[in-house]
């Protein structure tokens, strides 16, 4: 492998964001595709990460700053991804539904997802079915993610799905559901496509909906 | 109750913090909310706030020293709850401290099955009868979420079963200001009348802000119906070290005593004299499963450090115990409680709550209430101290049993022994003992505890009139919520 490549994967994996966007010019100068730095510098520092903090030998503080050394290489290179006609990860639209004012849980599933290399849109908390709505229309992401953590207020994720199959693109979006007391069960019934129990599994599944 | 100040020399404590860094604490806080300040996220609020002198930038309000200090010395030091019937039962002030179970979990244990299942409505009304019956748990809250009613009012629900199933103070929650207000409407029936709640009042309500820093819409209706009522409220923080708060102790110490205290300021203005039981959670997120914990060291010495911090301004303080992150009772359950049982003890909380709480507040567990409720007598007897007075300094006893003779028999044991704690399910039988009477754990034991209680124990039934008109608010809410 090439030295700025692996150079690329270690400064991920050790979150030296400030250094990230500079190797990944280095590379493009070098002569690598925006692909090859994506497949064989940035995803696997950030594989490993996902295996070490799934070990318990990384640390949430720690993964965060490798997904944002990712982005901020991310940056540099996805103009030119999409010039090539290569497709990244896609878009995530996220964020906890109304009358719910827990957000942790939400942003812990944007950092692992934003990892794994996909684009977060995070609509905060408190966030009406019509507001997903619009965001999805505005900016067509892979997968729309909500979060409750209240009994009262799962109940919305059910009426934004409602409201997507009233505007009829519903079917335009993968949607992935979580949040403590929140179930496969519960996800079956309101018809979601996918149910995490963490930010880990959150972003395994957010891959498979995006082969 | 744990009170030991009349006849032990010295009531047991621990303490963190000097006096002149519980100084620096209080002036950490004010700082952070003469520059930082707090969003009010109701303007009515923020106009009242604005008058009283504090400085109002779109939703941020930013409080000058002076007010906070105020608000300090105009909050009662001192909120007593009273029972069903009128009768004092909680004081909450000083070192006093009573334990009482949480509230709102998704998930119940079932205590016949084992199997964890989500709560409903009958175990509001069990885990009602489970402290009415237990003597060292003094006050309750729902415990479980109920699942099997109308969601949007499921907190009338509870209340309703709650007031049916012990006659012990209650700590309720409410989901919005109108279903608080019918909830109040409930609690007047139960004590006849407005004036005779706010005389002696047998619930407070539990809110929060939202951290960091925010007094959000519900939480800022929430308190001021309270005040115009004179009712009293829990006003605590609800924050994770690392997530919503600053990742040092002492960091989140000082935010969630300016979420804290700039409440209390809103309780004030509103309506001076307002009872308020405050401090509260400083829960603690683990870095390395990105979840919140219930046990946490670091959450044990925040919350410690804020006890210390409502005492030094003599304000009545709410606290946590006999609480764990096991997903049931296990060892690590009973663990994690009992530290927490004597902890909150020796820190002199007063309205200490949670006990029972498995899984972080995902689950309730029935036999560890009773579990800690057994913990809770034996930090009672240790809270006693040691009282050294001459006929327990027992001069005359050791000179008449003397060298090589023995105490068991003599007067002075048979006067004393009483004093000394007997245990209910701790086990101190020999192995024969116990090996003849099944093998039983500590777990068993309370299991066929929970289980009698919940087939046995009646609790003092309300008035037919009652019983009415808190089913015809119920009903009431029904209709609006069509
Ligand atoms: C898109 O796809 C996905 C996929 C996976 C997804 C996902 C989305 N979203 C989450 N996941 C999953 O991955 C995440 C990472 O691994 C996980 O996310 P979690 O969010 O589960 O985990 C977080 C990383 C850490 N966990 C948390 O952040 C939540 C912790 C607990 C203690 C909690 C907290 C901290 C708070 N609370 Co609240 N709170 C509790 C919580 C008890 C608990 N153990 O969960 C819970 C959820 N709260 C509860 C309640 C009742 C309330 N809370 C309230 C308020 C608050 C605070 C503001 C104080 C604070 C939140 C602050 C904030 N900025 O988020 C109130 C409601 C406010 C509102 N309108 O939202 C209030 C109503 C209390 C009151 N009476 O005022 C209970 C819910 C009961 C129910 N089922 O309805 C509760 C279980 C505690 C309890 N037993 O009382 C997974 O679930």
């Amino acid at each position: 492998m090439s030295d700025i490549l692996s150079k690329l994967s270690t400064a991920i994996i050790e979150g030296d964001f400030a250094s990230t966007p500079e190797m990944a010019e280095t590379a493009l100068e070098e002569g690598l595709g925006p692909d090859e730095i994506l497949n064989k510098g940035l995803m696997p520092g950030m594989d490993h990460v996902g295996v070490e903090f799934k070990a318990g030998n990384m640390f949430v503080p720690e993964v965060l700053r490798s997904a944002r050394s990712m982005q901020a290489a991310m940056d540099i290179i996805r103009p030119l991804l999409a010039e090539t006609g290569i497709e990244p990860a896609g878009k995530i639209v996220i964020g906890t539904v109304k009358g719910d004012l827990h957000d942790i849980g939400k942003n812990l599933v944007g950092m692992m997802c934003e990892g794994a290399g996909f684009e977060i849109i995070d609509l905060g908390k408190d966030i009406e079915p019509d507001a997903f709505v619009e965001a999805v229309k505005e900016h067509s992401p892979k997968i729309l993610g909500m979060s409750a953590l209240l009994t009262t207020t799962m109940r919305a994720m059910e009426q934004t799905i409602r409201a997507l199959e009233e505007t009829g693109i519903r079917d335009s979006v993968k949607i992935m559901i979580g949040g403590a007391p929140v179930t496969q069960a519960f996800s079956d019934q309101i018809g979601a496509d996918g149910y995490a129990a963490n930010a880990a599994s959150a972003s395994d599944i957010a891959k498979k909906f995006t082969p | 109750m744990i009170n030991s100040k009349f006849t032990a020399q010295v009531t047991p404590g621990i303490q963190l913090l000097s006096d002149d860094q519980k100084g620096g604490i209080h002036s950490a806080t004010l700082e952070v909310l003469r520059r930082t300040g707090v969003d009010v996220l109701v303007p009515g609020v923020r106009d009242m706030l604005q008058k009283a002198g504090c400085w109002v930038d779109g939703g941020r309000v930013r409080i000058p020293p002076n007010l906070i200090e105020w608000a300090i010395r105009a909050a009662p030091s001192r909120v007593v709850l009273c029972n069903q019937d009128g009768n004092p039962a909680m004081e909450l002030e000083g070192r006093k401290g009573y334990y009482g179970t949480g509230s709102d979990t998704p998930f119940v244990i079932d205590a016949y099955t084992g199997q964890r299942r989500k709560a409903v409505l009958e175990d509001v009304a069990n885990v009602a009868k489970l402290v009415d019956a237990l003597e060292h748990i003094d006050f309750l809250m729902c415990m479980g979420i109920a699942s099997d009613v109308t969601e949007s009012i499921s907190d009338l629900y509870h209340f309703r079963e709650m007031v049916h199933n012990t006659s012990k103070p209650i700590i309720y929650t409410a989901w919005d200001r109108a279903n608080l207000e019918a909830i109040v409407e409930m609690a007047e029936a139960v004590a006849g009348g407005p004036e005779a709640l706010q005389r002696s009042p047998f619930m407070a309500l539990y809110s929060e802000p939202i951290s960091p820093l925010s007094h959000a819409k519900e939480s800022c209706e929430k308190l001021l119906f309270l005040a115009e009522k004179g009712l009293p409220v829990v006003y605590t923080p609800g924050m994770m070290i690392g997530a919503t708060a600053p990742v040092t102790i002492a960091g989140a110490l000082v935010q969630a005593n300016a979420e804290a205290l700039s409440g209390l300021l809103i309780t004030q203005l509103a309506r001076e004299g307002t009872p308020v039981i405050g401090a509260g959670g400083i829960l603690f997120m683990d870095m390395a499963k990105g979840a919140i914990s219930y046990a946490a060291p670091e959450f044990m010495l925040a919350m410690t450090a804020f006890s210390e911090m409502y005492h030094y301004y003599k304000l009545p303080i709410f606290s946590f115990s006999g609480c764990s992150d096991a997903k049931v009772f296990d060892q690590q359950a009973s663990a994690e409680g009992a530290i927490w049982m004597m902890l909150t003890a020796l820190g002199g909380g007063n309205l200490i709550h949670d006990v029972g709480y498995i899984e972080s507040g995902l689950t309730a567990s029935y036999q560890q209430i009773v579990a800690m409720n057994e913990v809770a007598a034996l930090v009672k007897r240790f809270m006693g101290g040691i009282e050294i007075n001459d006929e327990n300094i027992a001069l005359e006893a050791i000179d008449r049993v003397g060298p090589g003779g023995n105490f068991v028999g003599d007067e002075h044991t048979f006067q004393h022994f009483r004093r000394n704690w007997v245990p209910e399910l701790f086990d101190r039988s020999s192995r024969e003992e116990w090996e003849v009477n099944g093998e039983l754990t500590l777990g068993d034991n309370a299991a066929k505890k929970v289980r009698q209680v919940f087939e046995n124990h009646q609790a003092k039934p309300v008035d037919e009139s009652v019983s009415e008109a808190l089913e015809a608010v119920i009903q009431k809410a029904e209709e609006r919520n069509k």
